[in-house]
């Protein structure tokens, strides 16, 4: 966050004092206050916790709110909860948008927890879950028409890891690819610098809480190909050989091509020279 | 910048009215509800300054036919150069 | 639908209360009027790189408020990159130069006071008085000008006129000569024609695509588009790439190769040597079409006079072309095996065999393409030849799919720089300066006197040609890095850097470009929209039009030339560059700059200005101003001709035609269609002839120049038959030693232009990629204690920058090599680099030198 921007903050932050007190002038209290905490500051999804949280249950039970994580932070990213703000006053959060987490190799922030809230077991910053990334707009990421901008692949710290790029067919263009982006949870921090760098208007890629970002496959069912790999072969017994019943010049792979047709096979059911159409027979069947 | 939406009840029948003074204050817009006499009022500065929308506040409370004036929205931020720079596109 | 983000919070703050009260409100109140009503839509090629994708425009109120890229476009298909994405902003940066400045003290112009505001008419007198007195006093070399291939046809066609005709010196280049006089010095002794034979049709048709030192996924990023998607969809379709450092193509790669720096000239022999080894060449196509050639070796590194390595070299710059036999060439590349270059190159040997294999296939189509790995090299011209040896052997070249493809950098560098010949070597369509009838055929098209332009070698029909100071003018030839080994030397007084920022630009800031630039002996005057680096090291800045400001035309590298009308006006007093060239001219008077014996051949001009004999010359302005309307009846501005009372860009462009395009010119093969046919297209690759387009160039029926029959004829060349020039492996001029122990490669990145003035101003762009990072290995680092994002000092013989340690970024350094862009005006990389050049073209090498690297 650059000086101008926190002085807006400052700005900001003031400015709904004042109106607070302003609505209790006009003895309004009670609506006007519940009706401004809905529209203003109902954005729980953006404030993300710093490296190493606990899960939030367990965080909020151990974060003594001394706040030397902020003070710690050399990229100045982290905040801390205010009265009216959606986290609960005190806690430690950052805002992808404007400021995500750099991914300090030496996670000062959290060295500097006195209580493990943010845990010390953290020593890797790219095991951090801070959250995941989603690109939650596809209708108006440019990569998805063919644009070709993958900043968001470009600026991310685990590279090619956390984002990779899907190389698809632009069936619009006919003749040019398109470059998806796609996000891995297994390698996602959720520092959030896909989401600052996202040079849309509103960012179409943005790093919510895991819990929020995730889906969950049932729980009785799994991907073939993956329990395959995972078991270096076939869970069921191999078949036994397949034979077919093929014209000449022609192959069936059934775990390849499937159907091949070798060079020089018969391409059509007449024979390139005409006499052995001639002498087969008339209509002979 | 700053920019407040406020609903102000007015006597009845007297929306119209009421509707007509305030639009004489400076930064004030009235966007509709003139039947209903709940009036749909902005109120939006330009400024680094951030007395006048709160002082414009209470002085529509003063308006001749106002009942009540209740807050519902604000924005409060100012139009960084980046802000100005997207208004191009 | 656009809205603004007041508009937009307000009508949020609407709905919140309007839904609170539970009141319905017209739907006008809530949302704002649709904002594209109005807005007048028309198409421009794009402002950034050599691919020429074609953007369509959105002004209203005389601004641009929309943009998109042209869905009828053939090269891009309404498709943009993340910088053509952002085209409005670059127009429309906070610090927008609006006036021309002169570096003052106490209201008079002083080279160590600072800049202030001063009339057109103030800075134009100054610089005509600094530029008359340079040119008598220090001869045609005492004035010079910079300029670029990102500017217009006839920007460039403009310059050209006021340099070699109007001040009689062939001190004209443009920031090309840093970025393609390699594949130009190649184009002319392989084909005796400049530009490619192909287009980007091949992409579509090609089976092996090979990348020979250019990262088309960053730099080209709409044709990497097109090529993955080739390899995506055609079967047995399969991409090399090779580079001396892992980049973003390798992600594509079905076989990449990182090679130590300079060796690609030997693997290139390795695949020749390869092809003729297993007897896989074309023999009938080598019989009927090639000549074979050798060039002298042991060339030097264009360093100064007085550097050992130049006193070395036993062939210091030579390059005349000798014949041998075929036997003689397949010799000439023996030492080449496979084991021999897989040693040299650190590729494995697998990895080499197949590429070579795929050359080798005649069955497979290959496309081979390269950008600034094989131009920005001290070898460029030899390494560009070799791979055009490649494909001339197999006879892969003219044809769908058979194209060795050297890709520009700039959106204009064909257009202008190379077809308008702004060289101090060139002339219009090819022609030169070297050549006596190729000058007096340009001063006749000129309606000027024989032995205006200054020659080469100063001589006209074996004569010393005069010079005002009454002596002989001797060789005149001096290209970019001289010129500013000349300004420091104060050998040249006077330089204009126009539509570029050369101070960022060139190589050895320390030692040459800034020590030259602030030489209290010379002027400088640079014309630009932004403060630049250049700027700020200027006497005179004058404030410019950008792209859209004026009517323009570009050419791409598939020799496609696209025009494009007036969008909107410049802010403040800014002009566009042909402006500023043509009216500066009418402060310099012939008998300033011209001897008698010359002003005796046409008295009539003596008192006449350079505007008068330039451009008001019967020919330039003899269409009227007439009001610019689109198809649809769309009126646009165009404030030159407002200014010269002329329809200035259709009068230059049609004299300009004069050699390319009508009867009688000496040298045929670049025709192109009229002024007004160009207005009503997408573009056109030239040569244009009866309104039909050419694709593959030298083969029969694609190119009406090879007569039926005839198959395949390189007419650039007298024969007929094209040059394989062999040459050898030779080492780099400053390779990594135990001090400097480390490559050092300069390069750009997907998100900016060159030097970042116009796209670091835009918001976006600057916060994806802020600041330029030095790409290294992670051992590398390790073993300097140095972790991701820690703070490195470069040093390098000539200086040092300090930047961000990246080890896990998009560029994969191996070992012992570097990378870092030079956008960055806030890292100037080019402190670093050395001001070596390929001795034939004279192109920079901006890859290759020694650095250490220490922690901040």
């Amino acid at each position: 966050m650059t000086d101008t921007e926190r002085k807006n903050e400052i700005n900001r932050r003031q400015f709904l004092g004042n109106m607070l007190k302003t609505a209790c002038s006009v003895g309004l209290v009670g609506l006007g206050l519940g009706a401004y905490s809905k529209r203003a500051s109902s954005l729980p999804a953006s404030y993300i916790r710093p490296p190493g949280a606990l899960p939030e249950e367990e965080f909020l039970g151990t974060c003594i709110r001394c706040g030397l994580c902020v003070r710690d932070c050399p990229y100045d990213i982290l905040f801390l909860g205010e009265v009216g703000d959606q986290v609960p006053t005190g806690t430690p959060y950052f805002v992808a948008r404007t400021g995500p987490c750099e991914m300090c190799e030496e996670i000062p922030c959290v060295v500097a927890c006195p209580t493990n809230a943010l845990d010390h077991e953290l020593k890797d910053i790219e095991d951090s879950r801070m959250g995941l990334a989603v690109l939650i707009d596809q209708e108006n990421c440019i990569a998805f028409h063919g644009l070709r901008c993958e900043v968001c692949f470009n600026v991310c710290p685990i590279r090619n890891r956390a984002i990779t790029l899907d190389m698809q067919h632009n069936t619009r263009s006919g003749k040019h690819a398109l470059f998806i982006p796609v996000v891995h949870s297994d390698a996602c921090t959720g520092c959030g610098l896909c989401e600052r760098a996202c040079i849309l208007e509103e960012a179409a890629i943005k790093v919510f809480p895991t819990h929020l970002a995730k889906g969950e496959l049932g729980k009785h069912y799994r991907l073939g190909w993956e329990e395959k790999e995972k078991a270096g072969g076939a869970l069921v017994t191999p078949d036994t050989e397949h034979r077919y019943n093929l014209p000449e010049g022609v192959r069936y792979e059934l775990q390849g091509e499937g159907l091949i047709i070798e060079e020089g096979a018969q391409q059509t059911p007449f024979s390139a020279n005409p006499l052995d159409t001639l002498n087969s027979g008339f209509m002979d069947k | 910048m700053n920019i407040c939406s406020l609903i102000v009840h007015t006597k009845p029948t007297h929306g119209a009215e009421v509707s007509d003074r305030l639009q004489r204050f400076q930064g004030v817009e009235v966007h509709g509800g003139t039947e209903a006499d709940k009036l749909i009022v902005t109120i939006e500065d330009e400024g680094e300054s951030i007395s006048p929308v709160s002082d414009t506040m209470n002085a529509l409370r003063d308006v001749e036919g106002v009942v009540s004036t209740v807050l519902v929205y604000h924005y409060g931020g100012e139009e960084s150069m980046e802000e100005m720079n997207r208004e191009i596109n | 639908m656009k809205l603004t983000r007041r508009e937009f919070i307000k009508s949020n703050a609407v709905a919140a209360a309007a839904s609170v009260a539970g009141v319905t409100l017209p739907l006008s109140n809530a949302t704002a009027a649709d904002a594209d009503d109005g807005i007048r839509w028309d198409k421009a090629a794009c402002r950034y790189c050599g691919t020429g994708c074609s953007v369509l425009m959105g002004v209203k109120d005389g601004k641009v408020v929309a943009s998109q890229g042209d869905p009828d476009a053939p090269v891009n298909k309404g498709l943009n990159c993340i910088k053509g994405y952002f085209l409005p902003k670059i127009l429309y940066g906070e610090d927008r130069l609006t006036k021309p400045l002169l570096r003052k003290t106490n209201g008079k112009y002083d080279k160590n006071g600072k800049f202030e505001a001063v009339s057109w008419d103030e800075a134009f007198k100054t610089m005509a008085e600094k530029w008359i007195a340079a040119r008598k006093a220090k001869g045609p070399k005492g004035v010079g000008m910079f300029g670029s291939g990102q500017w217009t046809v006839w920007e460039g066609y403009a310059a050209q006129k006021l340099l070699k005709a109007g001040f009689r010196s062939n001190s004209l280049e443009p920031n090309a000569r840093h970025c393609m006089a390699s594949a130009v010095g190649a184009f002319m002794r392989a084909f005796g024609i400049d530009e490619p034979m192909g287009c980007y049709d091949d992409l579509e048709h090609a089976d092996v695509f090979v990348l020979w030192g250019a990262n088309m996924a960053e730099m080209h990023p709409i044709l990497w588009s097109r090529l993955t998607d080739t390899r995506l969809t055609k079967p047995g379709c399969e991409v090399h790439v090779l580079s001396t450092f892992e980049h973003r193509c390798y992600e594509l790669a079905d076989n990449g190769m990182v090679f130590e720096p300079q060796t690609d000239l030997a693997i290139l022999n390795y695949i020749a040597n390869y092809i003729i080894q297993n007897k896989a060449y074309n023999k009938a196509f080598i019989d009927k079409h090639v000549n074979f050639t050798k060039t002298p070796t042991d060339i030097g590194y264009g360093l100064r006079d007085n550097d050992p390595r130049e006193k070395a070299a036993k062939n210091r710059a030579k390059g005349k072309l000798t014949k041998i036999s075929f036997e003689e060439y397949a010799k000439s590349v023996e030492p080449y095996t496979l084991e021999y270059t897989a040693k040299l190159s650190k590729v494995p040997k697998e990895k080499l065999l197949r590429l070579a294999k795929a050359y080798a296939d005649p069955k497979k189509k290959v496309a081979s393409y390269w950008t600034m790995g094989f131009n920005q090299h001290t070898r460029g011209v030899w390494v560009n030849g070799l791979c055009y040896n490649v494909h001339l052997l197999m006879g892969k070249i003219s044809e769908p799919g058979n194209s060795p493809f050297s890709l520009t950098g700039q959106p204009s560098a064909c257009g202008t720089a190379r077809e308008v010949g702004t060289f101090t070597h060139r002339l219009p369509a090819d022609l030169v300066t070297k050549k006596d009838a190729h000058c007096k055929f340009a001063e006749k098209t000129w309606k000027l006197p024989a032995g205006t332009i200054p020659r080469a070698n100063g001589k006209t029909d074996g004569a010393d040609q005069s010079d005002i100071s009454g002596k002989p003018m001797g060789p005149t030839l001096i290209h970019a890095v001289a010129m500013h080994r000349a300004l420091n030397d104060g050998k040249m007084n006077t330089f204009w850097v126009m539509c570029n920022n050369n101070m960022q630009a060139a190589a050895n800031m320390n030692d040459e470009s800034y020590p030259g630039w602030r030489n209290p002996d010379n002027f400088i005057t640079v014309s630009d929209p932004y403060p630049t680096v250049s700027a700020q090291a200027a006497d005179l800045i004058l404030p410019t039009a950008m792209w859209i400001e004026k009517e323009g035309a570009y050419g791409n590298a598939e020799r496609r030339t696209q025009f494009w009308r007036q969008q909107v006006g410049a802010p403040g007093e800014a002009k566009s560059d042909v402006w500023q060239v043509m009216e500066f001219s009418k402060y310099v008077k012939v008998k300033d700059v011209w001897p008698e014996d010359l002003i005796a051949k046409m008295p009539e001009y003596a008192d006449k200005t350079l505007y008068d004999v330039l451009y008001a010359n019967g020919q330039v302005n003899k269409f009227p101003v007439e009001q610019v309307t689109d198809s649809r009846g769309n009126k646009y501005a165009n404030d030159e001709s407002a200014d010269f009372g002329f329809y200035v860009q259709k009068g230059l462009f049609e004299e300009y035609r004069l050699f390319n395009s009508v009867d009688g010119i000496p040298k045929k093969g670049h025709e192109m269609a009229d002024f007004d046919a160009y207005h009503k297209v997408r573009g056109m690759r030239w040569p244009v002839i009866d309104g039909k387009e050419t694709l593959w160039r030298f083969r029969e029926g694609y190119d009406p120049h090879v007569a039926k029959g005839e198959g395949v004829k390189f007419y650039g060349k007298p024969d007929g038959k094209a040059n394989i020039i062999t040459a050898p492996y030779e080492p780099a001029a400053e390779p990594p030693d135990k001090e400097y122990d480390l490559w050092l490669c300069t390069g750009r990145v997907l998100e900016h232009w060159h030097s970042g003035s116009m796209t670091r101003r835009v918001p976006e762009l600057y916060r994806a990629v802020p600041d330029a990072v030095v790409y290294m290995h992670p051992k590398d680092a390790k073993k300097r204690r140095l972790r991701n994002g820690a703070l490195a000092k470069l040093t390098s013989r000539r200086g040092e920058i300090v930047c961000k340690v990246d080890t896990k970024g998009r560029n994969k350094c191996p070992e012992g090599l570097v990378f870092v862009p030079w956008f960055d005006a806030g890292r100037l990389v080019n402190k670093l680099t050395l001001d070596q050049t390929d001795p034939l073209s004279k192109e920079t090498d901006y890859k290759k030198c020694g650095v250490k690297i220490t922690r901040a």
